[in-house]
């Protein structure tokens, strides 16, 4: 990264960089710290201050106490979630691949009016399917069900993953491609065998962004999820606030457990991450 | 010989299995209570595990969340638990559209204090039980406290505004009453406590009715004169949430917290306890607990006979862990606690209402915690929030 | 073989499940928000009905305060947060270029995407708390009464407001880091050479070079806060009195708590209506780049 040399480069002004990078951490350092603390932190020190620290006496019953929940025991909400998030991940990636790799490759009249449609809905608030969705769910039996879930998860990250997986194909240079079809594979077999190899970097960022989405999602869950025992991470979170009993403690340790998986992807697929936010929204 | 064998480990193996699948019989059961409550719950399921071998098992939902949950459920035909806790008007409501087990006959009207099974009766037909209820009497406070300070018991409402301003002059004290908040509750059972001291049981059962609307000049004033007035004065304190709340309270942040006698059952020195209604309550809300069955269980007669022994039995064991109030009449009175006992006194002489929002609910209930909310941090705004629950209950 | 019926197979589960999960449903909800809740066809009646709701408008807001309705309400929201979001991205991408360390910053300011926004929430709740959370204590400092801001009709919102700025900063900050990366240094250094202080280039050459990605940033920001639910229905519930009401939260009172499918159609219809007339401009540079 080159400095760019906006900031004059005298020593006030470099202290004074530094101060505000300081500050903008610090910032958004700060909101996680007070949960934390109040995580490990009984209730009674919390009360009075988490950044007072006369008395410190932390403990891990809060997490032990929001894995177990009576109400809304994390440990299987983070694994429903998974259940979840992991077909609604793999299923999409698949289907709109494919379909992104037709929409680079192919000509056909009204193509580029399709794609321009399916692009569309991506823009659309999931509110707009909500009550039909619910709906159909009814219809099918499927409400209350994962299979029903991870088809409406599947179905909303399509559109956008076709168009991540469009805009990526078209950089891929044709010669491979036309070598192979001229050897008379079919476009199935190039595909599978050629494109998609070469797309992994790309495959993975829409991976790790549309598992992300799916695990933090909760509108969606809200409406097509009501079972105790099946409510994913996301849902058991506000309901740690018991009714009669709120325990700032619990809600803290719950949040931070939800927390950890989107954390911990984060932290080891970053740069995918990163590459496939600015890759899929700018050109 | 060999075919015997056979035939008789198959047999055994039979045998095994439909034991098995006898043994496998489980009934849940939901309410909304948690922490220390819970554990006063379940030695009341246990106790009928061991009478009957049916294995009994608890989940906790609030009953708001199970407001939005269980329609949805009941549509698709299906129900989270054999037994389920909800309000009244809730299972009446479902009751009608044919969700609930009709459970007629399973109870005794004579075994219930008067009126109680009213609730949940609908179309000459019994739709639920009830359980014990809770007084919510008015503020409760720790005599230490007010030994400490000099204070004392008011008998008149002046005297009651005049000991908010001394406990706002004490050093240490945030606010003289604070204001626990769930939802929105028990901000309202503060504001029932002022309908039924100033405008008397009549004018609650008036407007759970729609008889009286809540723009009524009489109800008016009583939010205007007598409520609005403490409010500005910051006597009460911003809604918290009210467990914390309660704890502050105990810690001596604040002196007085309207609460409902379960109270008696979450502090660590019960002997403590004070309670006084406000000066000329001659109403107090009689919050009475209420179960069903569901439908869609699949165990109906085992469901039937766990609501029968909660309904009965279940009320003696309950009552006997403190801040409780049985409705069934077969609990002797030595079985409470002492401060129970003392609770159940304040009844006397006075008409046991039932819980405003609980009565009429539906969205009306959340549309008046949240008004409420509103008007505990924004007192000048009375009329706007009268009106809006006048045209919320219109609808 | 390259067939078109092998060719179309490439199409037919992704058109298939859109088709069952997507596009029937929005035309559905289109088509239920013509309706009234007893069946009659009312096309923009319901329209009219439902805007008229103090839930979505209460102009009498004006008058005394908080709340104005979810319509306003949201308004609010994207003009106080897509410019702060856009100028705090691009200052932050600035910044963090330029020191060591940077990316490390960066990736703390991050946490607040990888947070999901229930979790959000709650850190909001607990945040704005008046007797735990921190920002009420260090108002206190500068004589502002400790109070829970989530509580009060005047500054439940902002605090949302705010919280949501932490949340979805580090997307803008990202977006310009990476447009930062692509302008080539030489424009830079060229007007620097020609006695422009860095200032003034920065402001007269980078910016606008920059004005793609802005395009970019402003477009999805503003689909992202019409979206807003989650956070709002963890830490307030649009309360006090519906002083933080969004019409997301409301479409989801009016589908799930009163039951009117209807007046829950015409909410999100008016989402969907406001997310397409955003996007115009990326539609037309989609167009653009067709190969």
């Amino acid at each position: 990264m080159r400095s760019m040399g906006v900031f004059a480069r005298t020593r006030s002004s470099t202290i004074a960089l530094y101060v505000v990078a300081g500050l903008a951490a610090l910032i958004w350092l700060i909101p996680f710290l007070g949960v934390f603390m109040a995580s490990i932190r009984p209730l009674s020190e919390v009360l009075r201050g988490w950044w007072r620290f006369e008395q410190f006496n932390p403990t891990l019953r809060n997490y032990a106490g929001a894995w177990n929940h009576p109400a809304a025991p994390l440990g299987q909400g983070m694994y429903n979630s998974l259940r979840v998030a992991v077909p609604a991940t793999i299923l999409p990636l698949i289907v709109a691949s494919t379909a992104a790799y037709g929409f680079a490759r192919f000509r056909f009249r009204f193509r580029d009016l399709l794609f321009m449609a399916i692009v569309a809905l991506m823009t659309l608030p999931q509110q707009m399917i909500a009550v039909p969705i619910y709906r159909i769910m009814r219809g099918l039996g499927a409400v209350d069900s994962y299979v029903g879930l991870v088809l409406v998860h599947a179905a909303w990250g399509l559109p956008w993953i076709m168009y991540f997986m469009r805009n990526y194909f078209t950089t891929v240079p044709v010669e491979v491609e036309e070598a192979a079809k001229v050897d008379g594979a079919s476009d199935l077999r190039v595909f599978l065998q050629i494109v998609v190899p070469m797309s992994l970097p790309a495959v993975a960022s829409a991976a790790v962004l549309q598992f992300m989405w799916v695990w933090s999602d909760f509108f969606l869950a809200l409406i097509l999820v009501y079972s105790p025992d099946k409510l994913l991470a996301t849902q058991r979170v506000p309901l740690l606030r018991g009714v009669y009993h709120v325990d700032w403690g619990v809600l803290s340790a719950g949040s931070v457990i939800v927390m950890m998986i989107p954390i911990a992807v984060f932290a080891i697929m970053q740069r995918y991450y990163i590459r496939g936010m600015v890759g899929w929204t700018s050109k | 010989m060999r075919r015997k064998v056979v035939f008789l480990l198959l047999t055994v193996l039979a045998v095994f299995s439909l034991t098995g699948l006898a043994a496998e019989k489980k009934l849940t059961v939901i309410s909304g209570w948690s922490g220390p409550e819970m554990d006063a719950f379940m030695p009341v399921l246990k106790e009928f595990e061991k009478e009957t071998g049916i294995r009994v098992d608890y989940q906790i939902y609030r009953a708001e969340d199970l407001a939005v949950l269980l329609p949805a459920q009941f549509d698709s035909k299906t129900a989270p638990a054999d037994v389920i806790f909800m309000w009244a008007w809730f299972i009446n409501k479902q009751a009608q559209n044919g969700h609930v087990l009709e459970v007629t006959g399973a109870l005794n009207e004579s075994d219930f204090v008067p009126g109680v099974l009213d609730a949940v009766k609908s179309g000459g037909k019994l739709w639920g039980a009830p359980y014990t209820g809770k007084i919510k009497p008015g503020f409760w406070y720790r005599k230490s406290f007010f030994k400490q300070h000099g204070l004392a018991v008011p008998n008149t409402w002046e005297e009651f505004v005049d000991l908010c301003a001394r406990i706002k002059k004490l050093p240490g004290v945030r606010a003289p009453i604070a204001s626990g908040n769930g939802v929105g509750w028990p901000l309202s059972d503060v504001t029932e406590h002022f309908i039924a001291t100033f405008g008397g049981p009549e004018m609650t059962r008036d407007l759970i009715a729609g008889k009286v609307k809540w723009t009524d000049p009489a109800v008016r004033a009583i939010f205007e004169n007598r409520l609005a007035p403490l409010l500005k004065a910051g006597y009460f304190s911003e809604p918290i949430e009210w467990t914390m709340a309660a704890d502050l309270w105990w810690a001596g942040d604040y002196a007085l917290f309207f609460m409902g006698s379960w109270i008696t059952g979450m502090v660590k020195d019960p002997a403590d306890l004070g309670v006084f209604a406000l000066p000329g309550a001659r109403g107090l809300v009689f919050g009475t607990d209420y179960a069903f069955v569901p439908a869609y269980t699949k165990y109906p007669a085992e469901a039937r006979k766990l609501l029968a022994h909660l309904a009965t039995r279940g009320q003696t064991l309950q009552v006997a862990a403190g801040g409780h109030i049985a409705t069934y009449t077969g609990a002797p009175l030595d079985v409470y606690p002492p401060v129970d006992r003392e609770v159940a006194a304040l009844l006397r002489g006075r008409e046991a209402l039932p819980d405003l929002d609980d009565t009429i609910g539906g969205e009306w209930q959340p549309a008046f915690w949240d008004q409420l909310k509103l008007l505990w941090v924004s007192p000048d705004r009375v009329g706007e929030v009268l009106d809006t629950l006048q045209r919320k209950a219109g609808k | 073989m390259r067939t078109l019926r092998g060719r179309a197979l490439f199409f037919v589960p992704a058109l298939a499940l859109l088709a069952v999960f997507v596009v029937y449903p929005v035309v559905n909800t289109v088509w239920l928000s013509f309706f009234t809740s007893e069946g009659q066809f009312a096309l923009l009646g319901n329209y009219g009905e439902v805007l008229s709701q103090p839930e979505m408008f209460d102009p009498r807001g004006f008058a005394r305060g908080f709340p104005y309705g979810a319509l306003v309400h949201n308004v609010m929201w994207i003009v106080i947060h897509l410019p702060l979001t856009a100028g705090l991205g691009l200052v932050l991408a600035v910044i963090l270029r330029e020191i060591r360390g940077g990316a490390i910053v960066k990736s703390i300011i991050f946490l607040g995407m990888v947070t999901p926004m229930v979790v959000g929430g709650v850190i909001l709740r607990f945040l704005f708390d008046g007797n735990v959370g921190i920002l009420p204590s260090l108002m206190s400092i500068v004589g502002i009464p400790r109070r829970t801001l989530t509580a009060y009709p005047d500054t439940a919102l902002f605090s949302l407001i705010l919280g949501s700025l932490w949340l979805w900063t580090p997307f803008s900050m990202i977006l310009y880091s990476a447009g930062l990366e692509t302008i080539p240094d030489y424009v830079y250094e060229a007007a620097v050479i020609d006695g422009a202080s860095p200032m003034r280039a920065f402001f007269a050459i980078t910016v606008p070079m920059l004005r793609p990605v802005t395009g970019v940033v402003i477009t999805m920001t503003f689909l992202w806060v019409l979206k807003i639910f989650d956070i709002v229905y963890v830490a307030t519930m649009g309360g006090p009195g519906g002083a933080s009401n969004v019409l997301a939260l409301q479409m989801y009172m009016y589908a799930f708590r009163e039951f009117d499918a209807n007046s829950a159609a015409v909410v999100a219809t008016l989402l969907m209506l406001v997310a397409l007339a955003v996007s115009i401009p990326t539609f037309r540079s989609v167009r653009g780049e067709q190969p």
